[in-house]
Formats: C-alpha cells, structure tokens, sequence
C-alpha cells in the first residue's frame, strides 16, 4: 500500500463467489486485521449504493463489490445492477472532490474462477497508489 | 404505471453553494413521488446527507447534517411531523418536489428551505428507471378526441390538427427517438373505429385555463371540513 500506511478496505462479497464461507471469512479477517472489513451479501445485487457511501463516510478508504461474473449471477441480474448502482455511487463521491476508486467492482471471471482472498489481493495490488481518506483524516 | 412529479438531483457543486452559509442541516427526504423516480426519498436522502457530510469534513468544516424523510413533504399533516426537530437546525435541504419544498418553507417561515432537486414534469413511468411526459396538465383535457393520446404533450410541434407530413415510419422528423403522436392519435382511432373525430378542426388551445389567471387551485368543498 501506499508508503507506509495501510488502507482499511470495506468489501462487500456476493456469498455465491468462490472461497467465501465464513471459515474463508474469518481466515481474511485475521490476516489483514484492521485493514479489511468484510461484508457478505446473499448477491451483489442487495448492494446499496448507501452501504458503500456509510463505509467511505465512518471508517473505510475505499469500499469496493467483489460480484460474480458477468452473465453468470444466480439471481439472472443483480450483479449488473450492482455494477450500475457502483457506477452512480461513484459520480456522487467524484462530485464531493473524492478519487472514484474509492468506489468500485470486480466481477469474477467465468473462465477461471477466482476466490475471494484472490480478489481482495487485486483489488488491494489496485490500490496501491491510493492515499489515505481526506474524509477520515481526523478520524484515524 | 404509475404517474407522479418526476425530479432530478441538482449537481451537489450547486447545492453546497447554497448550504454553505449554515451549520446545522437537516436533509428532508419525501417518500412519495420523488421516492419513485429514485430522486429524494429514504435512500437518496440518505446518500445525500452522507456525501455532505464527507465533503464538509474534508475541508474541516464544522457542520452538523442529519437525515430524515417524511410521507409527504406537499400535505401538511405529514409535515407537522418536523415541529419537534426543526428547531435545531438552521436550514433545511429538501429533496421534494418544488411544492413540497414551499410547503415546508410556508410552515417554517424563520427557517430557510433550500431546495435539492430540480422539479421535471408530471410522469408516466414507462419502465424500470424511465420516465416519460405524457401530460402538461393544461386544466382542458382533449384526450377523448385524440384517442388518449395527447398532441399537445406528445408531439414536438404541439399541433392539433396534424399530422404535420414529417413523420418517418412512425417516427418524429424533430427526434427520431420519439414515436409521432399523430401516427400514435391515428392508429388509436382506427383501432376502434373513431377515426371521425379528426374531422373537427380544433382552434388553438386556450391556455387561460393553464397559466392564464395566475396560481391555479383547486377548491372541493365537499372535501372540505
């Protein structure tokens, strides 16, 4: 991450997605202690767009959806829809003078399936440019 | 379907131009019209007041936002609801529609409301995030004559007497996007047999009923106490 500080990033994870059971859950949990928060979600598409924003706005410098791959959700389209609803989600925080990726989702791939620590190291590796929240700055 | 106001977010630049001489904000949502076009409801309001907040406290501003959402910000028996809030805050951002917004201001005359969404147009909802004008509310409808489908909101040219001769394939010469309310007026007649009503000519609308006598009304005083 970002010189020596560590982001907390919140994840909200579709529980159809590879490697998220709660023994997975917990296993995450104790590797990046405070630097991750996990939220599971029976699809990604009960996401709302509130939830990321609550995340960003009381503890999180970056909120980010880990959804199934495109085409194959279990609920046919909640994970477009999640990704639209991250797209908007994303214009508000960029209209406050916030980085857009603070916001943001990643679909599994079909092919090759990915598990959920696989996806947090991705997205964390995206990540790594990004500064601490100007929102939290007198919070930590 | 549905009909309602229909309303858009202003830019949040705009509305922190106008918030930003006060301290203490209340972000009032309505749970009404502006809920179902996904513009000022329970949830809107909600993200609204968070980015508000975030955005004050990135520049270190000290300001208190809450949130709260009533029914309906238009009827005066949901508003009374504020009476024991209001008095700590020192504005109020409302995500109503533009009558909702002067119905709250004309309860709380010491209290500024400032108004977060821009007011559109009464609204059919076609579809899942699509809304569409289909009526003006001119105060004289005409729909029976046109087969209820209504030139005056629907026809880029507002004419009465059409159609114009622009249409392609059933589509408007103005927009290609918008379906030709004279082929739409034409099929609906044909299709049950009135295609005789055309044979009026219609004299240009009287308006007078819409905006010609200042604010309109609506007095029933067998609904009244």
């Amino acid at each position: 991450m970002n010189g020596n500080y560590e982001l907390t990033l919140a994840v909200f994870y579709c529980q159809n997605v590879p490697g998220s059971d709660e023994g997975e859950r917990r296993i995450l949990e104790k590797k990046y202690g405070k630097a991750l928060r996990l939220f599971p979600l029976p699809c990604s598409g009960r996401l709302d767009p509130v939830h990321l924003l609550r995340a960003l706005e009381e503890f999180a410098d970056a909120a980010y959806v880990v959804a199934c791959p495109k085409g194959n959700c279990r609920y046919f389209e909640g994970n477009s829809r999640a990704g639209k609803r991250v797209g908007k989600t994303r214009e508000l925080i960029e209209q406050i003078g916030l980085e857009g990726n603070r916001i943001g989702l990643v679909y599994g791939s079909k092919e090759n399936p990915e598990t959920l620590s696989y996806q947090i190291d991705k997205i964390r590796d995206g990540l790594s440019e990004l500064g601490p929240s100007p929102v939290l700055k007198n919070m930590k | 379907m549905a009909f309602m106001i229909t309303a858009e977010q202003k830019p949040v630049e705009e509305i922190r131009e106008m918030i930003a001489p006060f301290k203490r904000i209340l972000v009032l949502g309505c749970a009404s019209c502006v809920a179902e076009c996904a513009a000022g409801g329970q949830k809107e309001t909600a993200m609204m007041a968070s980015a508000l907040r975030m955005a004050a406290r990135m520049e270190d501003m000290d300001v208190l936002i809450e949130e709260m959402t009533i029914d309906r910000q238009c009827v005066e028996e949901f508003v009374i609801r504020l009476d024991d809030v209001i008095g700590s805050y020192d504005a109020v951002l409302s995500l109503g529609c533009g009558a909702g917004v002067q119905a709250v201001a004309d309860m709380y005359q010491e209290i500024p409301v400032i108004p977060a969404l821009n007011t559109e147009f009464l609204g059919e909802t076609k579809g899942q995030g699509l809304w569409v004008e289909n009526c003006l509310g001119c105060g004289d409808c005409m729909l029976y004559y046109f087969g209820g489908v209504c030139p005056l909101a629907r026809c880029s040219k507002q004419v009465l007497n059409g159609p114009c001769g622009g249409s392609v394939d059933g589509r408007c010469e103005v927009d290609s996007e918008v379906p030709c309310a004279w082929q739409l007026i034409i099929d609906r007649l044909t299709g049950f047999n009135a295609l005789d009503r055309l044979e009026n000519i219609y004299p240009p609308k009287q308006w007078s009923k819409k905006q010609g006598k200042g604010p309109r009304k609506i007095i029933r005083e067998d609904q009244q106490k």
